[in-house]
């Protein structure tokens, strides 16, 4: 934990502490204010994507827990986004249930079936793995599209605005409020995750899952553990999306998402709390800059329709070849950098 | 400088460069004397070989409109499009930006985004319309439109010229369902399940596919084990393309009659599949075909050749001009009934979608009025087929009556 120059701690709990200086809790200050007043300035547009970083957020954290911190790879996160997305509009839709039931048990039931088909990581690992998460992502799509009955099948199943004590989650506005309050809850579980005997389990998984098992860890239980809560946090994100979106089809969670959120990891940075907040919004201004700067190019310069629609896919794959050859590390390592040098600012040697 | 440094020197001065052009750009784009449109187009992702060509047409149909006719009532129409990349998360923060941007109507090609953007737009009672539908969108009636016979009113004007025309043996005929697994495949087994045993059908066990199929061998051979008299396939032409070929593979076709729904009957089948692979194959659309005299065919010829002569003699592209052509019409009567200063999107839908009444799409596809109670704005199609290459009509046009579906 590093400090800026001429600071130092007195007692346990401050070294431990997240915000320990005055200039710490101002900048935490500073970015609440801003994110809980932008729905005053911002429009339903950008309070949409806001509303859409937030829940990639949370799904990447998920992601991230177990593949960041534990070293469990997982290509399938899509379909357990899906069994979250599906299990509260369900509830909600067919069972009339109350909107945080939906929530709880949309990450209660990810994350049951993500430890089902995390149990081939107690003997295999790396590729293997990531093979069985990518048959999770197949048969959880393929039971959502046939079990038409409840899920509504090829038709979709509408999905109600979430409510919660009489209110009402209809606008962008009020869907992001609920969206960021949940976002910023998780992110602080995560932060804590790290710092807890559990974290340290993990990462202890990750760097070496033999070394772990002689110093007592117990890989089958921390392993399926974080299946549990990586996938958790994908249903809470299924859950919001489904809310935020209004209706549900299979086909919103495809194996390109999966794998969307791994490069997102790889750009934000595996392994910190960080790490998924820079990729996710990286990658989803991106998209937007994308999406608008077409258009625009063509109307300018009167190119032909479609000439300039390329540009998304060349940059991304631009994007990701920048990203292992410059900064392989991610975005978290170059957040790192900059803070270490401002704090040694002018002395830096 | 070595290289680290000059591709980091490039990009910020790539990035720089980017962000600032962009209100450059934007400079001197008046916004008096407009009025505004959104489109939201699957240009890119898997289902761009349709997205495509019909996103080139409407957005070239536009430029028609704009430089050769002055606009609509002397307006000049602002486009705003989107590409939503076939992904619905990206369609749900597309049709808040169209609104936001001052959009008085939307439109989408696929029923998936317009599936994934009309809960937001029936909320917010933000008119528009999916060139391409399923029942689910417009049952029950709120403010999402189709501009055309939607899935399943293909399915059954299909199965009603297959047992007028085609079914020459005793009993019920055997009908095997190939569906893509979206709301391309539910529309055609929604209508074949409610409408099939009262027509003296008998459906086979449905077998679905992907979008991004490569072998169709295992579900086809289960079909042929079946004999199968009739095969039904409501999908795009990639796939389409790969049954198609896979059913010559296995002997089903030639022999068993296929028949398309009208996602999949487009000249990007026959060069996918082959034009002696599909010989013979039908296919119901709405519209007319590129060689069909009718008074829009020769400006969408023209600019056809000139901006996307790769476009030529894809039927998508007929129905995306007709799409524009509709939007027009649409702004026309709003603008007529109520005036440009008070057009508002619930303005549009009530008196420019609400007063379309017989509407001649320039011949391009029937004519388009409203409806009480269905919002399907074009009702009729035509029944097609494959012969020599060539997509010809073998049917005048056919009326597709509303289908009483029942959804959640």
């Amino acid at each position: 934990m590093d400090l800026p120059s001429g600071v130092r701690n007195f007692s346990y709990a401050k070294d431990m502490a997240i915000f320990r200086t005055k200039a710490h809790w101002a900048l935490l200050l500073l970015l609440l204010v801003l994110i809980f007043t932008s729905p005053l300035y911002l429009g339903n547009h950008w309070l949409s994507v806001a509303n859409l970083i937030g829940i990639t957020i949370i799904a990447a954290t998920g992601l991230n827990i177990l593949t960041g911190y534990c070293g469990q790879l997982s290509i399938g996160h899509a379909g357990f986004i899906a069994v979250g997305a599906y299990t509260s509009a369900v509830l909600t839709n067919r069972f009339e249930m109350p909107f945080l039931v939906g929530l709880i048990s949309a990450g209660l039931l990810a994350g049951f079936v993500g430890m089902i088909f995390g149990i081939p990581s107690v003997r295999v690992k790396g590729f293997y793995l990531a093979i069985s998460t990518i048959a999770a992502q197949i048969i959880i799509i393929w039971v959502i599209n046939h079990w038409t009955s409840v899920t509504g099948g090829f038709n979709g199943i509408p999905v109600p605005p979430a409510e919660i004590a009489g209110i009402t989650f209809i606008s962008q506005g009020s869907q992001f409020y609920l969206i960021i309050g949940i976002t910023i809850l998780v992110i602080f579980f995560a932060k804590n995750l790290a710092r807890t005997k559990v974290g340290r389990a993990f990462v202890a998984v990750r760097d070496n899952d033999l070394a772990a098992e002689v110093m007592g860890i117990n890989l089958f239980r921390y392993k399926l553990l974080a299946f549990f809560i990586g996938c958790f946090l994908a249903g809470i994100a299924g859950s919001l999306l489904a809310h935020w979106i209004g209706f549900l089809s299979a086909e919103n969670f495809r194996i390109t998402d999966s794998i969307l959120y791994i490069g997102i990891l790889i750009i934000g940075g595996l392994g910190t709390t960080i790490g998924p907040i820079f990729g996710v919004i990286f990658i989803r201004l991106l998209e937007k800059g994308i999406s608008f700067i077409a258009p625009t190019l063509e109307s300018t310069f009167d190119l032909p329709a479609g000439f300039t629609t390329g540009i998304g896919p060349m940059v991304f794959g631009l994007v990701i070849i920048l990203f292992l050859i410059l900064q392989p590390r991610g975005l978290a390592h170059r957040w790192q950098l900059f803070k270490a040098s401002y704090r040694l600012w002018p002395f830096s040697y | 400088m070595n290289l680290k440094k000059l591709l980091k020197v490039t990009g910020l001065v790539c990035l720089a460069l980017m962000l600032t052009s962009i209100p450059l750009l934007g400079a001197g784009c008046d916004s008096g004397n407009k009025v505004k449109v959104g489109f939201s187009i699957c240009y890119t992702g898997v289902a761009a070989e349709k997205g495509r060509p019909m996103g080139n047409a409407k957005l070239d149909c536009m430029k028609y409109i704009n430089e050769e006719l002055g606009g609509v009532a002397g307006y000049e129409i602002e486009v705003i499009w989107r590409d939503n990349e076939y992904n619905a998360a990206k369609a749900a923060t597309i049709i808040n930006e169209l609104m936001d941007a001052g959009s008085l109507l939307f439109t989408t090609n696929s029923s998936a985004m317009m599936t994934a953007s009309a809960t937001t737009a029936n909320r917010e009672a933000f008119p528009g319309f999916a060139v391409f539908s399923t029942p689910s969108l417009t049952n029950p009636p709120q403010h999402i439109y189709a501009q055309m016979p939607d899935y399943g009113d293909d399915w059954a004007a299909f199965a009603n010229y297959y047992l007028d025309n085609i079914w020459q043996g005793e009993g019920k005929p055997k009908m095997a369902l190939h569906l893509l697994n979206n709301s391309t495949g539910a529309g055609a087994r929604a209508a074949a399940e409610l409408l099939a045993e009262d027509m003296g059908i008998e459906l086979l066990p449905i077998e679905e596919h992907d979008a991004t199929t490569i072998s169709e061998i295992a579900s086809l051979t289960r079909i042929k084990a079946l004999e199968p008299d009739v095969l039904y396939i409501s999908s795009t032409p990639q796939p389409t393309s790969i049954i198609i070929k896979d059913a010559v593979d296995l002997g089903i076709y030639p022999g068993v009659t296929i028949g398309l729904g009208h996602a999949g009957i487009t000249s990007q089948l026959i060069e996918l599949a082959g034009a002696d692979v599909v010989e013979g194959v039908y296919g119901v659309y709405p519209t007319v075909n590129w060689d069909d005299d009718v008074p829009a065919m020769e400006k969408m010829k023209e600019y056809c050749l000139e901006y996307h002569p790769e476009d030529y003699g894809n039927m998508d592209y007929i129905t995306s001009w007709a799409e524009a052509l509709i939007v027009v019409e649409i702004l026309r009567l709003a603008i007529e009934n109520v005036g440009v200063d008070n057009l508002t999107p619930q303005a549009v839908e009530e008196y420019g979608f609400k007063m379309l009444d017989n509407f001649d799409v320039g011949g391009l596809h029937g004519p388009v009025s409203y409806t009480e109670g269905d919002n399907r704005l074009s009702k009729s199609v035509r029944v097609f087929q494959i012969t020599s290459g060539e997509i010809s009509p073998i049917t005048g046009w056919i009326e597709a009556p509303q289908i009483p579906y029942v959804f959640d």
